[in-house]
């Protein structure tokens, strides 16, 4: 029964100062709803926090519920300013705020641009 | 003193330690790391050698008074961080017209764009040791200035002054 349920693709985007969320559709081809941690707080320097990640994944939630989107997988870019382990606790508490509003959670993906010229950095090495 | 100067490639790193007039020996990190095979494996995808950062600590070890010069600077020991910055579309401009390929030039820039630098000079270091610079309008000789007024503590630690994520 739920299968014919459509998938979603939520891609948070964690910078020093803030957070970025978008859901497209499965393709990634079509964004289907957005926010930034700028909309959701006023002091800049919490643009990046936990709350307003929550906050963000809240109102995308419901938004792209609304449009038929009821399971959701994971792409986090970036590894935020209150860096502790990869993905970042902005996006650990956006995961679970989509979750806690109704979305099913898939695949979660860590897929943060690595710098590289001749040489790049092994793998987790900024942790 | 050990100063790391790093930034995502296409900063302006080299380009600026050169014309940096300075007691420190300077050490391009990247050119060190292929000469003395300081690598484990090479990522194919990338085309680049992936550092054995325990054998570049080794291979810095017992050297003070340097200057480290590369994109991987912050991973390693340092007094100070000097972390350059440049808006990411700038950034791509410049690594294209050094002629690297275009996907390398997009997920520096992608880099650039999500701070992915900063946040991890500043987790490693932590604020009061990194010194921010944003070099997107400045020209080399300026950047050059900027870092040794960081080096002689004529400026103020700084992180997280510029917001690149309208890129994304
Ligand atoms: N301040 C600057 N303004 C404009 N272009 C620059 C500046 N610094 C460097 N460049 C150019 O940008 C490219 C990247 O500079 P480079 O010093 O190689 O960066 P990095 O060592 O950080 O990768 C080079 O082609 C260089 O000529
Ligand atoms: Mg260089």
């Amino acid at each position: 029964m739920a299968d014919d349920t459509k998938w979603g693709i939520a891609h948070i985007h964690a910078s020093f100062n803030n957070t970025i969320m978008t859901v497209t559709d499965e393709t990634g081809a079509e964004t289907l709803a957005k926010s930034s941690g700028g909309s959701v707080v006023k002091q800049n320097r919490d643009e990046a926090s936990p709350y307003a990640a929550m906050q963000m994944a809240e109102q995308l939630a419901e938004n792209v519920l609304e449009q038929g989107i009821e399971k959701v997988h994971v792409r986090v870019r970036g590894p935020g300013g209150n860096l502790q382990r990869s993905p970042g606790p902005g996006a650990q508490a956006a995961i679970r705020a989509l979750a806690r509003a109704g979305l099913e959670i898939g695949r979660i993906e860590d897929v943060t641009p690595v710098p590289h010229d001749g040489t790049r950095p092994p793998k987790n090495s900024g942790y | 003193m050990r100063v790391a100067v790093t930034g995502t490639p296409g900063t302006g790193k080299t380009t600026a330690t050169e014309l940096l007039d300075t007691d420190l020996d300077v050490v391009h990190l990247n050119d060190a790391i292929e000469e003395e095979e300081l690598y484990t494996e090479v990522d194919e995808a990338r085309d680049s050698k992936v550092a054995d950062l325990e054998a570049v600590r080794e291979w810095l070890d017992g050297r003070d008074n340097v200057l480290v010069e590369s994109h991987l600077a912050h991973l390693l020991d340092a007094d100070r961080v000097v972390v350059l910055r440049c808006a990411p579309g700038e950034l791509e401009r410049r690594l294209v017209e050094r002629g690297e390929p275009a996907a390398k030039a997009r997920e520096n820039a992608e880099s650039e764009a999500l701070d992915v630098i900063l946040s991890e000079s500043v987790r490693v270091h932590g604020e009061r040791n990194v010194y921010e610079i944003d070099a997107t309008d400045r020209d080399p000789g300026g950047v050059a200035d900027e870092i040794a007024a960081a080096i002689a503590g004529d400026r103020d630690p700084s992180a997280g002054d510029v917001d690149f994520t309208d890129y994304l």
